[in-house]
């Protein structure tokens, strides 16, 4: 798993949950370019993305990862609500939305197994 | 009388002499023409070239006529058969015609504006002089019956061969005759409304005047040979008659005008609406496109009759360019008539002066508008710093408190996994990531209470849709376009529907709402409707009042249509010109 974050404290604890949970976190990234990049040499199955990213948005880097060959499963984060995003969660891309405050390893499974990951 | 009329009046005088001394000559000879219509037309350019150079002294025009009668009448004067006189008469009335020539197409200013016309013009006046140096070189004046004349000409074979020679040059002149059309042509294309009112009567005689002038060279040299050419001859003197008239006319035609003003006086009497006194003055002048700037005191800045600012025209804007006449007083800019440079200067400045007191009133009422707008402006600068603001919180708290939050959450949702052995610990935490999460809760509406994150994402319609979907009433949505509006637009449409919606559940009884967005003629339309008990009241309560003011600081309209038991129906009509 790839975790895309600018906040090193929420990546360090997200890593530290799903790292106990049996997931094997293979990079960390803390802007979009970095996130994108760090995608197609790593090959993570999964990316944990924030929406809000310093330079380019957590929609554009799904767009940007979809494109490579065999992309990995993307669920998108952010500390607001999936109201606060409309129809864009859904036209992404990605697999599926977590608010940070759900963020746990139950939430995220359930993502997975409904995209079928 | 001032010196300059003294040389007028002495000038005219000396050329009244040499026209009619010259058709006295002409008669005295028994040349076969019409000596009074030929006097009359020669007068009659004597004249206008007068009153142009009294009322218009450095306008070229008064001189061009003058130099045209000093230089036909040459001709008439040539019938003296004295010395070399016959020769000098006969090749010095050849320019003439390009002195002519350069008046049509100078006219009214005397100067030639682009290099086409001057080259035209150039071309005429070679041709022309080039005709006089093949007279000059050929003339026979004892073949002409001037015994007494003192002239050898050159050795050319035959007088007849001498009249070939001038009747092709006439001939070649017809060319130049069509680069001469096509230079008017192109005056006439690049005139302004203004300049082709006043250029008209001018050209239909001008064109009329070289139409017989062209017929003209296809006929005899000698009118009395041939009935054709006796016609074109009598035609060419009457139409030389017209032609100064028409000039006249052109000069006199300010003088018409000045009555427009004096009219503008009249119609000026009665209380003016706002701009009418701009469409006055533009009816005065001839001059449609008028427009009238009032200079605000002591701030050196421009507004229209509606307060709205402006800028004077700068010079050289090329073919639509435009010319601003300051109207002043006590040395200070009061007003600005930005016109057709081809007004009359002085006409301009009559009119503005016949407008003066309308002029002052209009521009106080200017200022006043001007300061509305200031005000109006100021407060559309407020309300979008503070829109401004509200998107840099929630930034701020999504950034910040929301992140460490988000994180703590996770820090306790981790430690819960630890101590799942412990019942009593495991309890405590999961308690406090309860609090936690209806904390977050409460600081995400807050967020969105400042600014929706959904608007700012997403534009209008979607932040709409989810104000329908948190709403606790059903609320049906529509809206005709989906493209992004600018910020102040989209914030204060939301603004409006979050209000109507949030007074609908608090307020109307109502069992459901339907918001309407749509877009017509460059303004957002935004329709919040219930079906509830109606009766609401703007002037009672803050919150309409408080959206009405938010409305009308992004010059758009609010109103709201409510009756006893029949609902309540606001509507806002926002501009955007996007």
């Amino acid at each position: 798993m790839l975790i895309v974050d600018d906040h090193p404290g929420f990546r360090a604890q997200a890593r530290a949950l799903l790292a106990a949970a049996g997931y094997e976190i293979v990079g960390e990234a803390a802007d979009g370019e970095s996130g994108v990049r760090v995608a197609r040499e790593l090959s993570p199955d999964v990316v944990l993305l924030d929406v809000q990213l310093p330079d380019i948005t957590g929609f554009e880097v799904v767009r940007l990862v979809a494109g490579e060959p065999d992309p990995p499963a993307v669920v998108l984060i952010s500390s607001r609500d999936a109201s606060d995003y409309g129809r864009r969660i859904e036209r992404s891309g990605a697999c599926g939305f977590i608010s940070k405050a759900d963020l746990s390893v139950r939430t995220l499974a359930a993502v997975l197994e409904r995209s079928g990951q | 009388m001032t010196r300059r009329r003294w040389g007028l009046a002495a000038l005219g005088i000396m050329l009244m002499g040499w026209i009619i001394g010259g058709e006295w000559v002409s008669i005295h000879q028994h040349v076969p023409e019409n000596h009074f219509i030929d006097a009359v037309g020669g007068l009659s350019f004597l004249v206008a070239g007068l009153v142009a150079l009294d009322r218009r002294p450095r306008n070229r025009m008064g001189w061009l006529m003058i130099a045209y009668v000093a230089v036909s009448y040459l001709g008439n004067w040539g019938n003296l058969q004295v010395a070399v006189v016959p020769m000098i008469g006969t090749i010095g009335q050849q320019p003439g015609g390009a002195i002519l020539a350069q008046m049509v197409l100078s006219y009214p200013t005397g100067r030639l504006r682009t290099r086409f016309e001057r080259f035209v013009i150039g071309t005429i006046y070679a041709v022309a002089i080039g005709m006089s140096a093949v007279i000059a070189l050929a003339y026979d004046p004892r073949a002409d019956g001037c015994t007494r004349c003192a002239w050898e000409p050159a050795p050319f074979p035959s007088r007849h061969a001498v009249l070939t020679a001038i009747s092709a040059g006439q001939r070649a002149g017809f060319f130049v005759f069509l680069l001469l059309i096509m230079a008017l042509w192109l005056r006439w294309r690049r005139a302004t409304p203004a300049e082709r009112l006043g250029l008209a009567p001018l050209w239909v005689a001008a064109s009329i005047y070289m139409v017989v002038g062209l017929m003209g060279t296809f006929a005899s040299p000698d009118p009395t040979a041939q009935p054709f050419a006796y016609l074109v001859w009598e035609l060419q003197s009457v139409l030389q008659i017209i032609l100064p008239i028409v000039f006249l006319w052109g000069l006199l035609s300010t003088r018409l005008a000045r009555s427009a003003v004096g009219d503008l006086v009249m119609e000026l009497e009665r209380p003016l609406l706002p701009g009418e006194l701009r469409a006055s003055l533009a009816r005065a002048l001839g001059d449609p496109s008028l427009d009238l700037l009032y200079a605000l005191e002591g701030q050196g800045r421009w507004v229209n009759a509606d307060g709205q600012p402006r800028f004077l025209p700068t010079p050289g804007g090329g073919r639509q360019a435009r010319t601003a006449t300051v109207v002043e007083r006590e040395g200070e800019p009061l007003a600005a008539l930005i016109h057709d440079p081809a007004l009359d200067q002085g006409l301009v400045r009559a009119a503005a002066a016949a407008a003066g007191m309308a002029i002052v009133n209009e521009r106080l009422q200017a200022e006043v508008r001007a300061q509305l707008e200031e005000v109006r402006a100021s407060r559309q600068r407020i309300v979008e710093a503070g829109d401004a603001e509200r998107r840099r919180v929630e930034r701020n708290l999504h950034d910040g408190t929301q992140q460490r939050m988000a994180t703590l959450a996770l820090s306790l949702a981790m430690l819960r996994d630890r101590v799942a052995g412990d019942p009593a610990m495991a309890a405590s935490l999961d308690q406090a990531a309860a609090e936690l999460k209806l904390a977050i809760g409460e600081l995400r509406e807050l967020a969105r209470g400042i600014h929706p994150a959904i608007l700012t994402e997403e534009g209008l319609p979607a932040a709409v849709e989810a104000l329908a979907d948190r709403s606790s009433l059903p609320v049906r949505v529509r809206a005709d376009f989906d493209e992004r509006l600018p910020e102040p637009v989209e914030a204060t449409a939301y603004f409006v529907v979050s209000e109507s919606l949030a007074n609908v559940a608090k307020y109307a009884c109502a069992s459901g709402a339907q918001v309407a967005l749509w877009r017509r003629n460059g303004s957002l339309h935004v329709e919040v409707i219930d079906d509830g008990v109606g009766g609401a009241d703007a002037s009672r309560g803050s919150g309409l009042r408080g959206l009405e003011d938010r409305v009308s600081a992004v010059r758009g309209s609010f109103r709201v249509h409510t009756s006893p038991g029949g609902g309540t129906c606001v509507v806002a009509e926002i501009p955007c010109d996007t």
